[in-house]
């Protein structure tokens, strides 16, 4: 295994309409590691694993997976790549005419020749992984949130893809799951030395994971490093995101004008204020 | 004078994007008929196709079969007391067979196909949108476009001109019903004059060629209206009442053009 980063991104510029979601944003997603994105909500961490899965393209910047330029690659290469990827979704995303095994015995059957008694053994032991054979003749339909986030897992792994991109894994999840995710994050992670990438903003659980972490804030990287250095870290938007605290430079309400003018409208009274 | 001059660039402003709004999205349209019908279909697309051909063929059967039956009785209904008034309602069979083979059954499946089929593709491929089935496909590394689209594209397409013969089939069954068994044409004549009027590849291989250029439309409008959408609940709702608005204006300005250039001498 070589020391070069597994994903490396560039100067990377994202709009939607007028609002700008990243502003030159740099980083370096190690080989092997469990790497976090974490931020406020409304930061662009969902899009930015979807520029790195290359269903967005930026304005300008480039994203590289493996030395390979993600945005200009042919369809078809783009296609044989994500064959090495897998991504657990917010929603689960699972496919709904689907029960539980052939969701995750999806990805075998379109990209290997297994037989069938081999695909069902692995289904059996990833959805073993995450709790669920015995939920395998379920619809999607049929499960919770959490348990279609464990399926999606399960199926994310089914290939024992080198990168694996997490969106939001801990969401909705009780704590005993909580703790099993964790574990097997972490676990699939050194068993199959592959790269995490973890977007979450569950401080407590993704801090206990991590080897690397990003913290992005109004379209920038605004710091990074191990999880020990960001907590002790200085800077007024960092200790307030990683301590959770309500007042901070970080504002909670979305950019709007003066509360005082939006009650009062255009009164003598609120000019006076 | 300057607020007059101002509405005036601001309404031209708003076509001009209108225009380029209408030419980008008929571009896509295009680059995405290109990418999903252009291919060599593997044996699991053989499959999807056999499914998508249950799903979108052989359920609209029954809406097209007994359609088609209405439509055949009515107009042997309506033609026998015009002709009976000229003595001519022995040609009953002939005008049956040649409206429903020329005009009223490659258009009315058509309409018939993109109410019942068309506006549930779009559900389907806008429901699997707005709950990121597709791109969850696309990040297992398969293309939605050749599984999802493909399929149902090609089911489509093979499909329409199939339910047109059967409409065709059955409508000439209810004309001979009512013109036949109720109102007392002679059987004869009924079969006789049609057998000599009809004739191959002007009436039915046209009805045909309508019938297929339909299918394309109708199935291309409804798979892209669905693949395009907004993914919310409200998109959802809008693209499937397109899919059955733009498939119905399609089918009845191409059958006016198609009809000109093969029956009108153009």
């Amino acid at each position: 295994m070589t020391d070069a980063p597994f994903i490396e991104i560039e100067e990377l510029y994202f709009s939607r309409g007028d609002h700008e979601i990243f502003r030159g944003v740099n980083m370096t997603i190690p080989r092997g590691k469990v790497t976090a994105i974490m931020g406020p909500s409304g930061t662009g961490k969902t899009t930015l694993l979807k520029l790195i899965g290359g269903q967005l393209t930026p304005e300008s910047g480039r994203i590289l997976i493996d030395g390979q330029d993600v945005h200009k690659l042919s369809r078809k290469a783009l296609f044989t790549l994500r064959k090495r990827m897998g991504m657990l979704f917010q929603s689960g995303a699972l496919f709904s005419d689907l029960d539980v095994f052939e969701n995750v015995a999806f990805p075998l059957r379109v990209h290997t020749d297994l037989p069938n008694t081999m695909v069902r053994d692995l289904v059996l032991l990833k959805l073993q992984s995450v709790g669920l054979r015995g939920a395998r003749h379920l619809t999607p339909a049929e499960l919770s949130g959490g348990m279609a986030r464990r399926v999606a897992l399960a199926r994310a792994v089914a290939l024992d893809p080198e990168l694996i991109l997490y969106d939001e894994p801990f969401v909705g999840q009780d704590p005993i799951s909580m703790g099993v995710l964790v574990q097997l994050i972490k676990r699939l992670n050194q068993a199959l030395q592959l790269t995490s990438v973890v977007v979450s903003h569950d401080i407590k659980e993704t801090l206990s994971i991590a080897d690397y972490l990003y913290l992005i804030a109004d379209g920038q990287v605004v710091a990074h490093g191990t999880p020990q250095t960001l907590d002790t870290n200085q800077d007024p938007r960092v200790s307030q995101f990683i301590h959770g605290e309500p007042d901070g430079p970080v504002p909670f309400h979305y950019p709007a004008e003066a509360f005082y003018r939006d009650i009062l409208g255009d009164s003598p009274k609120a000019q006076i204020g | 004078m300057q607020s007059k001059f101002s509405n005036s660039t601001a309404r031209i402003t708003r076509l001009g994007r209108r225009g380029c709004d209408l030419m980008e999205a008929l571009g896509r349209a295009g680059v995405f008929l290109f990418q999903s019908a252009v291919g060599v279909p593997s044996r699991e697309g053989w499959r999807l196709w056999l499914h998508q051909m249950h799903f979108v063929g052989v359920l609209s059967l029954a809406i097209v079969l007994v359609s088609g039956l209405f439509i055949g009785m009515v107009l042997a209904l309506q033609g026998y007391t015009i002709l009976v008034d000229f003595g001519a309602e022995q040609a009953l069979g002939q005008m049956v067979a040649l409206s429903l083979l020329r005009e009223l059954a490659p258009v009315v499946a058509a309409l018939l196909f993109a109410g019942r089929a068309g506006s549930a593709l779009t559900a389907e491929i806008g429901l699997m949108k707005a709950t990121e089935q597709l791109t969850s496909m696309e990040m297992i590394g398969v293309d939605p476009l050749r599984r999802v689209v493909a399929p149902r594209l090609w089911a489509g397409f093979v499909s329409l001109p199939i339910l047109t013969v059967g409409f065709s089939v059955v409508g000439i069954w209810g004309g001979y019903l009512v013109g036949v068994e109720w109102l007392g044409v002679f059987e004869g004549s009924y079969w006789s004059n049609m057998q000599a009027s009809v004739t191959f590849v002007d009436d039915i291989g046209n009805g045909m060629i309508k019938s297929a250029v339909f299918a394309l439309v109708v199935t291309w409008i409804a798979v892209f209206q669905g693949y395009d959408l907004v993914p919310t609940s409200e998109g959802i709702s809008r693209a499937t009442t397109r899919t059955v608005v733009y498939s119905s204006l399609a089918v009845l300005g191409l059958d006016f053009v198609l009809t000109a250039i093969m029956f009108g001498g153009l």
